[in-house]
């Protein structure tokens, strides 16, 4: 009962957007400049889902980590540590737990193919006809499983970026997070206090946080097994090697 | 003023370059005498904490640096206890050519190898880390990054950062996200120097079967696909107690808990007497059987003199919360090489981190609770 109250309240807070994104889409349409699309994209935070969310005051178009805090991420030998290579210094916008803040590392920025509309040219409905030879064949999606294989469930027809969202207007794809929250919402809850997802660089200071996306593939999100690193030679406790 | 008790860097000199190997190990002797009959001085400016603080009989160089000002400050006037007695008399013999058969152990053929040995031979005679002042700090330091250049030709910087007010690191462990991929060993080995021979671990990963946490039948070595169906994983390394076994056992204080909560070792205070790795109930820590060997090009530079600087043969070492990182604000390498987030990394005191929240909502756990050693590392699901 109490989920159902917090994902009802999550739907309609969602739905409160201080800005429409779609006023937002056709004036970039008109602009076509990387600088504007970001500036929409960490547009007027619209926190969710929680108790006590208090509006963040807007920031700037971008919160960029102030470039002290920025640690070299590099490991022994220059190499980077598998997450930490996917982490960008650029953030996006803000969310309000309680009364703690936070902000979420941009997905776009991990992206081969971004920004979409660099081949989805709006009202084209390129993503219908060249679904067959196009290229995003490494793309097989399984999830959700009732809309098995059609974009649409979840991408904006004319641009890919947006998202569909349940009973309000389509939301970035940096904002991914609360697509997920339609039917996850105990995993935002969870990502959004800290036990679930990854902090980024450092335990103080500003938090950073990765996106869903940034870990679960949105088309397939099951977890592949795979051979781990070498383990140790000395067990000390379980059974008794020969 | 000279007592039987003083001697002076001239005396140390007379000794060293009057007599052959004989005259040295007579020396030698009446120096041991002069040790062990030394008192603390009642009118200098001794810490009278010092002798027993430092568990080494009042020889570690301390009561030297109290009473340096009363002496002037020319060397050759100095007051010298035996610890800097044996210091000075090697390495004036190194440094002068007249004595070279009494002074075999700095003898080197090429000038870098007699560089490292003379730095060897002042290391051997520091003091306990705590009991160091800031400029021994530096000089060790100098001298170990210095030792590292000449004898793995990398370039090293060793940190001494002190604990921050108000932080208690704490750590949390989501034994529901954790696959056993092991990318945290493998980051934990490289971001420490381990030795490389023995392939040193602080993190252990057990594999256990759904429905009880029971480490006495789960698996460690496990090489197969992860993650495997009905299994989970759980990792250990250590859980830096606020009540920690290992500590107390050390007959030399070599080991202790810093104010931040990380315990710590002084790997240059350790005698190897293993009492620790006996203590400890959760088997944290390992112990350097042999030299340990880290190959030069997967040094990590970044160094913390009670961290991951270079160890030696004979000593023990611990997971320390990758001290060199997380004083420094960073996560340790296991937090951030973790590709589930199955780890949470951050300050106890700060209502506002994410450690905080997960111990605040979720329901988290301690391995071996009745010990009472009040582990700074919970477990919890989702």
């Amino acid at each position: 009962m109490l989920l159902t109250v917090l994902a009802l309240a999550g739907c309609r807070r969602v739905g409160e957007l201080p800005v429409d994104p779609h006023q937002t889409r056709v004036a970039r349409d008109s602009q076509a400049e990387p600088a504007a699309a970001e500036h929409e994209e960490a547009g007027p935070d619209s926190a969710t889902d929680e108790e006590e969310v208090s509006q963040a005051a807007p920031e700037g178009p971008l919160l960029f980590v102030a470039s002290g805090l920025v640690l070299d991420r590099r490991g022994p030998g220059g190499r980077l540590f598998e997450v930490a290579r996917r982490t960008s210094e650029r953030v996006g916008h803000q969310r309000t737990i309680g009364r703690k803040s936070y902000s979420i590392a941009l997905r776009s920025e991990n992206l081969t193919y971004y920004p979409c509309s660099s081949c989805h040219v709006p009202g084209s409905r390129i993503m219908h006809e060249q679904r067959a030879s196009d290229v995003h064949q490494d793309i097989q999606p399984v999830h959700p499983a009732e809309n098995n294989a059609v974009c649409t469930a979840c991408h904006v027809v004319d641009d890919p970026e947006w998202l569909t969202i349940a009973g309000t207007d389509p939301v970035p794809l940096n904002e991914a997070y609360r697509l997920c929250a339609q039917c996850h919402f105990i995993q935002v809850q969870a990502w959004a206090g800290g036990a679930h997802g990854k902090r980024l660089d450092t335990w103080r200071g500003p938090r950073v946080v990765m996106s869903c996306t940034d870990c679960h593939n949105p088309h397939d999100p099951g977890i592949p097994t795979r051979i781990p690193f070498p383990g140790p030679r000395v067990p000390r406790t379980g059974p008794r090697q020969p | 003023m000279r007592t039987d008790r003083e001697l002076t860097f001239e005396d140390v000199l007379r000794y060293a370059g009057a007599h052959e190997a004989q005259a040295t190990f007579e020396a030698q002797e009446t120096l041991l005498t002069v040790g062990r009959t030394e008192r603390p001085e009642p009118t200098g400016s001794t810490d009278p904490d010092a002798p027993s603080a430092c568990g080494c009989g009042g020889a570690c160089g301390r009561e030297d640096a109290g009473a340096g000002g009363e002496v002037g400050s020319s060397a050759l006037d100095k007051r010298v206890d035996r610890r800097n007695a044996l210091r000075m008399l090697f390495g004036a013999a190194a440094i002068g050519s007249q004595v070279a058969s009494a002074c075999t152990p700095l003898s080197g053929a090429t000038e870098a190898e007699r560089e490292a040995k003379l730095l060897e031979w002042e290391e051997y005679f520091k003091g306990h880390f705590k009991l160091m002042t800031a400029e021994e700090k530096a000089a060790t330091i100098r001298r170990l990054e210095r030792l590292t250049e000449l004898r793995k030709g990398v370039s090293v910087g060793i940190s001494s950062t002190d604990a921050q007010p108000g932080v208690v690191f704490g750590y949390a462990f989501n034994i529901s996200k954790c696959q056993g991929y092991r990318n945290c060993v493998d980051a934990c080995v490289s971001e420490n120097n381990q030795d490389r021979n023995s392939r040193m671990q602080y993190i252990r990963i057990f594999e256990m079967e759904d429905g009880v946490v029971d480490l006495d039948h789960a698996d460690a070595t496990f090489q197969h696909e992860v993650p495997a169906e009905g299994h989970f994983y759980l990792g250990t390394q250590c859980f830096q107690c606020a009540n920690p076994p290992c500590v107390p056992v050390c007959p030399v204080q070599a080991t202790w808990q810093e104010p931040d909560g990380i315990v710590v070792v002084d790997y240059d205070w350790c005698i190897g007497c293993r009492y620790c790795l006996a203590a400890c109930p959760y088997w944290a820590r390992r112990f350097n059987w042999g030299p340990p060997e880290v190959p030069a090009e997967e040094l990590n530079p970044r160094q913390h003199y009670l961290g991951n600087r270079l160890r030696k043969k004979g000593v023990v070492e611990k997971c320390t919360f990758c001290i060199q990182r997380s004083r420094a604000g960073r996560l340790p390498a296991c937090a951030e090489a973790c590709p589930t987030g199955a780890r949470v990394f951050g300050n106890l005191l700060d209502p506002d981190s994410e450690i905080r929240w997960v111990l605040e909502n979720k329901n988290v756990f301690r391995l071996k609770q009745d010990l009472n050693t009040e582990p700074r590392f919970w477990y919890f699901t989702d």
